[in-house]
């Protein structure tokens, strides 16, 4: 008698029977979601109120050529300019850091744990420490500008100075976290190649840019994506620090989409921006990875 | 590659075919409703939500045991959730998933219109009737501020308003008074300022809380302007009446006399500085009198009456409590029982005496009870003077979008200094849109 399912069919179908459950709650807490998500933005609901309607392209409209659509170029605009900022710190700083606290040595072990500590305290807890080191009339920093002669800064008050003061946060908190990243990867790094560029004449500079960054550029690549994510998605240390002002200056998307959900209880419209945002995120994160299968260099 | 999309995208497609149910559009239904029995049968806990503070907290355990105590089949736990918007919050969350709701919780009172259109709150009406509750007793203002048209969705628990509090030692030493109209303000903000020998202010008259527009709210109301006009869908805040007062504000903090506090510490850095003495005055809520009174040792706190002008009618703030209508009937049954404890007149004067709040109901506040009350804390004089100014607030479903984008504006004209009439009259197109929206 010949089987109901050939022997590959058999197999594939144990394949999918064994990721079936992972599947089920993929797509129950991940894709059905989101499904709701854009379905909602087509709708009024307010959160509270059970009974809603569908409105057609209505929070499209208020989005893209009503009164929302001052507030969602706001938005992106902060939130590029924090994401640049959490990306330079992360990188920059963090390859800066990883350079200097590259030794093997006990006391340069007690320094890097020192540096990346902070990633461990939880963002809320270090956002309310910060309300306070911040503070204009009663901060300790203002306390030591004073000291040595300088005019009291209104940190979170000034809108020119809000965003600034969130990303004093995040560096503390990430600077190590890019900082162990790198060094985990210049560990790997074989010495033959700094050897071979000395006696070939190259000087420290020479190395770092023709050796360590080449080489480390999938590292950097890991960093950009995940960072750059993740700061897309900012919201903690603006809702403890800033929430969103003062006037909206520091207001970034996430926070956006919340205070629309949570403040105003306008669920169609939260849902409206969240899903532009997840386009913008899918179509952001999939040029990044395009862009990178030409320019990093996995081959080392 | 192709197949693989068309699979997602046909699997997305089934998915929100399937689960799209959700919220749905209700229909009207003629199934007439079985009698309601209100009485509570069978022993039952219930939690209770609320906002009150770690201070509070011996308090609120003295007054539930009391009650756990005293009934047999009842147990109550209390749970604080956080402030008045976290609870409002995790409250929302919870109706919206119809799981974890409280039996009872406390809301701040500009969420009781938008509770009610809502249909977050059950409607008290019919537990009134069936208990024979004495609902008259309550002032007449707290009751409509408690309601929604026409439904007793909410009771008031502890009541507040808007009050000014001021240095009783600095007034009484440089003989200055607070203000009973706003067109008295120029003259008493520019006595009480001092200014340091670079011309910046080393102390200022007044701090103007910026963070939330309940506080400025009701300079605007007793100026004339309406806030939101009798169509329900436009707003006034654009026009002559607002534009002036704004501006003077503004020329107020331009003078140095005050400044608009805003962002997440304003609150604390406001109180602070009236500690320190650095501010003559601040305008805060009535209920935090017993704080303002513990943490100043240096002064005596006076509390005065807002300078009003054409009236002087201030608004009622602080807490009602309700019992969410997703809830089951013998847990709502329950939590009518703890309700009907919590705003009790016995209970409510231990809540007045251990907090700043006002005691709320009239037996009290008219009679020798309150006269008591008086002698224990002689600053809510100025209170007890005004009982009759004190109103409901605005009830519209858009109050909480028009309050958010009013308060950025005035932010942004108090300490931007931008062109008041040009930024109100971009906020009041903005309001217009949100209230249309809302009704």
């Amino acid at each position: 008698m010949k089987p109901l399912l050939s022997r590959k069919n058999t197999t594939q179908f144990k394949d999918f029977a064994t990721v079936l459950p992972a599947l089920f709650f993929l797509g129950l807490f991940v894709y059905y979601p989101v499904v709701q998500v854009v379905r909602i933005s087509f709708t009024n609901w307010n959160l509270i109120n059970d009974n809603y309607k569908y409105v057609g392209l209505k929070n499209w409209i208020w989005l893209f050529e009503g009164s929302g659509t001052k507030y969602l170029l706001n938005s992106l605009k902060v939130t590029a300019l924090y994401t640049m900022g959490e990306l330079l710190v992360t990188i920059v700083g963090g390859m800066l850091f990883a350079l200097i606290f590259n030794r093997i040595s006990k006391s340069f072990s007690f320094m890097r744990a020192l540096v990346f500590l902070p990633k461990y305290v939880a963002m809320s807890s270090a956002a309310v420490v910060f309300i306070w080191i911040l503070n204009t009339d009663n901060g300790i920093l203002n306390y030591f500008i004073s000291k040595l002669g300088g005019e009291k800064i209104n940190w979170l008050g000034d809108k020119n100075r809000a965003l600034l003061s969130i990303l004093m946060l995040t560096g503390w908190r990430t600077i190590g976290y890019g900082m162990m990243i790198y060094i985990a990867s210049m560990r790997g790094i074989s010495k033959n190649y700094y050897e071979a560029a000395s006696i070939d004449g190259a000087n420290s500079w020479t190395q770092f840019t023709k050796i360590t960054l080449p080489i480390l550029s999938p590292t950097t690549l890991f960093l950009f994506v995940t960072t750059f994510i993740s700061a897309m998605k900012v919201f903690q240390s603006v809702d403890v620090l800033t929430s969103g002002g003062p006037y909206r200056s520091t207001e970034v998307i996430v926070y956006m989409i919340y205070k629309y959900a949570m403040v105003d209880f306008r669920m169609d419209r939260a849902s409206t921006v969240a899903v532009l945002f997840f386009i913008i995120l899918l179509v952001i994160t999939a040029a990044t990875m395009k862009v990178s299968n030409r320019s990093v260099n996995y081959d080392v | 590659m192709k197949k693989s999309l068309m699979l997602i995208a046909s699997l997305l497609l089934v998915c929100s075919m399937l689960f799209a149910g959700g919220a749905a559009e209700t229909k009207a239904t003629t199934v007439t409703a079985p009698a309601v029995s209100y009485e509570v049968t069978e022993p039952i806990t219930i939690e209770w939500w609320h906002a009150l503070e770690q201070q509070y907290w011996p308090l609120v355990e003295e007054i539930v045991g009391d009650f756990n105590k005293s009934n047999d089949l009842i147990t109550v736990e209390a749970k604080y959730v956080g402030n008045y918007a976290t609870v409002n919050e995790t409250l929302v969350a919870a109706h919206a998933a119809g799981t974890g709701l409280p039996a009872l919780s406390v809301a701040n009172t500009p969420y009781v219109a938008e509770y009610g259109k809502g249909g977050l709150c059950e409607d008290l009406n019919p537990y009134i009737k069936a208990t024979n509750y004495d609902i008259d007793d309550f002032g007449e203002g707290m009751i409509v501020a408690s309601s929604y048209e026409g439904k007793q969705v909410t009771l008031p628990f502890l009541i507040s308003t808007q009050v000014m509090y001021y240095n009783k030692t600095m007034a009484d030493a440089e003989g200055i008074t607070i203000p009973a109209k706003i067109t008295d303000m120029e003259a008493f903000l520019e006595k009480a300022t001092k200014k340091a020998a670079d011309g910046s202010t080393s102390r200022w008259a007044t701090i103007v809380p910026g963070w939330d527009q309940w506080y400025f709210e009701t300079f605007f109301l007793n100026s004339g302007v309406k806030i939101i006009n009798k169509d329900g869908m436009t707003t006034d805040l654009g026009d002559k009446a607002s534009v002036d007062l704004t501006s003077l504000f503004q020329s107020w903090v331009k003078k140095g006399y005050t400044y608009w506090a805003s962002g997440t510490s304003a609150s604390s850095t406001m109180r602070q500085n009236f500690i320190d003495q650095k501010s003559f005055s601040v305008i805060h809520t009535s209920s935090l009198y017993n704080t303002y009174k513990n943490l100043v040792k240096d002064f005596e706190v006076g509390m005065a009456w807002l300078p009003g002008g054409a009236t002087k009618k201030s608004e009622i703030g602080g807490s009602v409590l309700l019992i969410p209508a997703k809830n089951d009937q013998a847990t709502k049954n329950a939590a009518w029982v703890f309700l009907q404890y919590l705003c009790g007149k016995d209970v409510n004067m231990k809540w007045a005496d251990g907090t700043g709040y006002m005691p709320t109901r009239n037996s009290v506040l008219t009679t020798q009870e309150g006269k008591d009350f008086l002698t224990r804390k002689p600053a809510f004089k100025a209170v007890f003077d005004n009982l009759d100014e004190i109103n409901p607030r605005i009830q519209h479903a858009g109050w909480n979008q028009l309050a958010t984008i009013w308060k950025s504006y005035l932010d942004q004209i108090m300490i931007e200094g931008s062109d008041v009439e040009t930024q109100l009259s971009f906020m009041a197109e903005e309001i217009n849109e949100v209230l249309a929206d809302s009704e």
